[in-house]
């Protein structure tokens, strides 16, 4: 790790070539009249420099244009802190890890990481970037007491313990743990990422420690908020780009205050890539994001209202997109959905409903379920036969991948599962319907958010499917954020959803999503919430087999040869393959990608996941250029 | 005084025809049928000069004696799926092949799936001509979900497909779910109007003939409840139905909700005319007879302008037809497996119906007729309720 970073910072040092006298299109008026340094000014002394390999059709580019996207709600804006994906380390497009903000980093066996930032990199206000940006956020925001964070994030924990935070110089800080803690580095590159620095300069204007007790009062007022913690954390929200004013080192920086209908997303002066010319990233002068009901971007995407669209989009969409290709000037793409299964049905393991609970822990029920479902009509009739049928578990690309995981009781057998109901002691009423042991009629209701009428279609197929098992199942739409609540509260019974979110994993990566330690988790949510909050909150586990998976999650986090990690994941996703804890119905989904033909060095063929991907985030997006 | 043995009687001068009074009022049959006609008689005769109205009427009357025999006029079940048809459009009948009369048949399909953006692209084949059949035996269906059956009035071809209107996202015949659709649509504004009827009788009669501070309250209330928004009531209202209600018991809900909405105009409708009739000197005989109030007002008043209220009644259904279709529409009304034409309308809600599928629109067109049909039928009933005008 150590000679690698060295090497890179050597590269850097090599390659960096001679300061460019051009500036880039927006910025040049300014520079021009001297409101703005000039742009070798600008960069860090050591600037990334991202190598574009022309081999394989990607090109260095010129700088310049407007990328239009569309989006559904002023929430989305947070994409943009995706799609950007400037991390302190990242991971590039074979998810290998870089460092990128960082010069370089060390890590001493998962417990002692150093952290080195460039010398002159500066926030997007020019203010500079450096140790105290870490030591801000470490001692006046994570662990404040005022501020009352509810503890480190888990990332941050290391067998429940937290790290000693140092200061080695002004631009070199340390993150020491007793315990191996793997998940770290990982966080840092998240698509969303773990904060471990904030711009201090700025943020320090609403902290009590720093500020005028009269100034800041007046601003608690003026943003009618109840204390300054409240205004602290409003202010100083860097995932959502709600704050034009809060500096950013991310790529482009909001410059429209919300709410609104359209935000111009500007390039920030002081980035810290360069282009192998020595050109400074990004290309792209601006991003407009349009703000549309989520039922009409395909339509409005369809009539060329959006340079680069990904979200919202869905497989229907494709013909219409394709449509229009010609007369709007861009290209369709079908990108792969890169997370474990694109629809998955979930058991609520923690529902309320005693009755319910009994039957969702009977491993036969969910056996049954998920043979009863015919799920090769469902990719024909969805996908065109372009989808893959399976359980709920990794993709085919990843290494973990075996087919006795895919094809885990993925086979439409009736016979099997009506055996397996029949044996529970289900009984049939005249009209072949069964009933619950205590006498219910066994109706499921399955809640969902209604976001996709892929989902709803499914889950028609499905309905039809269960019938034949004498299952009724309802369906139940809700919004979002009520219907992840009443899941987290137990008020539901089972639910839709995809499967997991990184879809093709490495050992390397956490196996967390397939182990009850998150409240979010729709199996188990009041195990996730038992495990995420140390046992303080939730249900403590009485299933054998979900307490296995937390054991061995505790190894896989001990644990450090990619050996024994690589051991503990195959164990993992077998219990999950044989529990059917999540029922997988279709995985590696098409989704259009439509890509104006200005637009260049989008690939494609990419994954399209939100998280480790960052949907156009580990595809270089600030290496997107306009052609005009 | 004796008359001379040879004298001859005058002639008589008393006619001795049978004597009729009213002779010097001649009324041709015509004449006589109409002021001897009852009050429905009368009604009849204007409405039949209203040819529109009359015309909807029997176009209504055909609609509504379809519904009991869905199963039977439909070529496919409700919930039929042709996998292999996913987005067919639709076959049109032809009766010429090579200008030889063949009879009603449709060409079958080639199928393929355009590989370039994934279309699924069925050819009419000029070489597959398929005969349709009438009065045959086709899929077997529970009429009414209770006789089994199998007759069907046209069948699609042996080893043929007959989407007379085209196929949805998975296969189902557009045209058969239309016409179970009918069943639904057609109903709910009958059912919902008769809420609203029951209601507004009740409270506008009460009102109207009692006056005084139940008059007020229920005059108030009513202008609070026209002051709501229709639609936002509606989804609230729809949203509170439980999940676990069975579809019939939502589709009852539904109706209950239309017609708790729409009593308002009826109800005011109702006690207008109270008032007015109250003070006839008819009515007051009757009290000063000692009638009690109920017969007084179901006797003597509600007659009195029955035929008004049928009126007004049949121009509110289309109201609730449209607000069922809506509800649905929004996705808060009727939910699968329950079909209306509301719930076929939400899957061609996207851009893709528009765009590639335009067949999935279809429902429109009976929705439209209904509603237009109602609203001709409702202005002739009225004009005809008052046949002396």
């Amino acid at each position: 790790m150590r000679i690698f970073a060295v090497l890179m910072a050597l590269l850097a040092i090599v390659v960096a070539p001679a300061a460019n006298a051009e500036e880039a299109p927006l910025l040049a008026t300014a520079v021009s009249e001297g409101k703005l340094p000039a742009e070798a000014e600008r960069l860090p002394k050591e600037p990334k420099v991202v190598t574009i390999d022309e081999s394989t059709g990607r090109t260095a580019g010129k700088r310049g244009g407007t990328i239009r996207t569309l989006m559904s709600e002023q929430g989305d804006l947070r994409l943009m802190t995706v799609y950007g994906y400037a991390r302190l380390v990242a991971y590039n497009s074979a998810l290998e890890m870089q460092p990128d903000i960082l010069l370089s980093y060390e890590n001493d066996r998962n417990r002692v990481f150093t952290l080195r930032l460039r010398p002159g990199h500066k926030w997007s206000d020019g203010s500079p970037f450096t140790a105290e940006d870490f030591r801000f956020q470490w001692e006046d925001i994570l662990t404040d007491k005022d501020m009352d964070r509810g503890g480190l994030d888990s990332a941050l924990l290391a067998n429940g313990k937290g790290p000693k935070f140092e200061v080695i110089d002004d631009l070199t800080v340390r993150y020491t743990w007793e315990d191996p803690n793997p998940l770290f580095l990982p966080a840092l590159a998240g698509a969303r990422p773990l904060d471990i620095y904030s711009a201090s300069a700025y943020l320090k204007q609403f902290h009590a420690k720093y500020a005028d007790a009269a100034k800041l009062e007046a601003e608690v007022q003026k943003e009618k908020v109840k204390d300054w913690t409240r205004l602290q954390i409003r202010k100083g929200r860097s995932y959502r780009f709600e704050n034009p004013d809060l500096p950013t080192l991310q790529p482009w920086t909001n410059t429209t205050n919300p709410p609104s209908s359209r935000y111009v997303f500007k390039r920030n002066p002081y980035y810290h890539k360069v282009d192998q010319n020595g050109l400074q990233l990004p290309y792209v002068d601006q991003v407009v994001v349009n703000i549309a009901e989520s039922s009409i971007i395909p339509a409005k995407t369809g009539s060329g209202e959006s340079d680069l669209q990904e979200r919202y989009l869905s497989f229907a969409d494709y013909t219409f997109l394709k449509e229009g290709e010609k007369r709007n000037n861009y290209t369709v793409r079908l990108w792969t959905v890169g997370k474990g299964s694109a629809v998955a049905i979930y058991p609520n393991l923690n529902a309320n409903d005693e009755g319910w609970r009994k039957l969702f822990r009977d491993v036969r029920f969910r056996r049954a379920l998920s043979l009863g479902i015919d799920r090769s009509e469902i990719n024909q009739v969805l996908f065109a036969g372009l989808a893959k049928e399976g359980a709920s578990t990794v993709l085919p690309g990843s290494p973990l991948y075996r087919d006795e995981l895919g094809n885990a009781y993925a086979e439409f057998d009736l016979e099997k599962a009506n055996a397996l109901l029949d044996e529970m002691g289900l009984t049939r009423d005249a009209n072949g319907m069964r009933k619950m042991p205590d006498g219910r009629s066994l109706d499921i209701i399955v809640e969902s958010t209604g976001e996709s009428t892929m989902e709803a279609d499914v889950l028609e197929l499905v309905t039809e499917d269960w019938k034949k098992l004498g299952i009724k199942l309802l369906t139940r739409t809700s919004q979002r954020d009520i219907f992840r609540s009443r899941v987290a509260a137990g008020e539901t019974n089972m639910s839709v959803w995809a499967g997991v979110d990184n879809g093709a994993p490495t050992a390397e990566f956490n196996p967390q999503e397939f182990v009850p330690s998150d409240p979010y988790q729709l199996q188990w949510p009041m195990w996730g919430t038992y495990i995420s909050s140390q046992g303080t909150a939730g249900q403590k586990i009485d299933l054998p087999e979900a307490q296995k998976l937390v054991d061995l999650y505790k190894q896989w986090l001990s644990s450090e040869d990619s050996a024994a990690h690589e051991k503990i994941w195959s164990e993992i996703l077998d219990i999950n393959a044989d529990q059917v804890f999540s029922i997988g119905i279709v995985t590696a989904t098409l989704v259009p990608v439509v890509i104006s033909n200005k637009l260049k060095n989008v690939p494609a063929e990419g994954i399209s996941s939100f998280d480790p991907y960052g949907y156009f985030g580990v595809y270089e997006m600030d290496a997107f250029w306009m052609d005009e | 005084m004796t008359l001379p043995a040879n004298a001859t009687r005058l002639p008589h001068t008393v006619s001795d025809r049978p004597f009729d009074p009213e002779a010097i009022y001649q009324f041709t049959d015509a004449q006589k049928a109409l002021f001897e006609a009852s009050q429905r008689r009368l009604m009849w005769w204007k409405f039949r000069r209203h040819k529109p109205a009359l015309i909807s009427g029997i176009f209504l009357a055909i609609l509504y004696i379809s519904i009991l025999f869905s199963e039977m006029l439909a070529p496919y079940n409700l919930e039929t799926r042709n996998s292999k048809f996913i987005y067919a459009p639709p076959q049109s009948v032809h009766l010429f092949n090579d200008g030889q009369f063949i009879g009603p048949f449709v060409y079958g399909f080639d199928y393929k799936l355009n590989m370039d953006n994934l279309k699924r692209e069925y050819v009419p084949d000029p070489t597959k001509v398929q005969r349709l059949r009438f009065f045959c035996s086709g899929e077997t269906y529970k009429f009414w979900g209770l006789i089994e059956g199998s007759f069907r009035l046209v069948c699609p071809p042996k080893d043929g497909t007959f989407f007379f209107m085209g196929t949805d996202r998975l296969g189902r015949d557009v045209f058969s779910r239309i016409i179970y659709g009918a069943r639904i649509s057609l109903t709910i504004g009958l059912l919902g109007v008769g809420v609203s009827l029951v209601l507004g009788i009740v409270i506008g009669g009460l009102a109207g003939y009692y006056g005084g501070l139940f008059d007020t309250l229920s005059q108030r209330l009513i202008e609070v409840i026209q002051s709501l928004p229709s639609i936002p009531l509606w989804l609230a209202l729809a949203a509170i139905l439980p999940i676990t209600w069975s579809p019939i018991v939502v589709y009852f809900g539904i109706t209950v909700i239309l017609g708790l909405l729409d009593w308002t105009g009826l109800a005011r409708t109702v006690r207008s005319k109270l008032l007015a009739l109250r003070e006839e000197d008819y009515v007051s005989a009757a009290q000063v007879m000692g009638a009690s109030d109920r017969r007084v007002v179901f006797r003597h008043l509600v007659p009195g302008f029955a035929s008004h209220l049928i009126a007004t009644a049949t121009i509110a259904i289309p109201t609730m037809i449209l607000g069922e279709t809506t509800l649905s529409f929004l996705g808060l009304g009727l939910r699968a497996p329950i079909t209306s034409w509301g719930v076929l309308l939400t899957e061609a809600q996207n851009i893709n119906a528009v765009a590639l599928y335009p067949w999935l629109l279809w429902p429109v067109v009976p929705v439209i007729l209904v509603v237009l049909a109602y609203n001709f039928f409702g202005d002739g009933l009225r004009d005809a309720a008052d046949p002396y005008k």
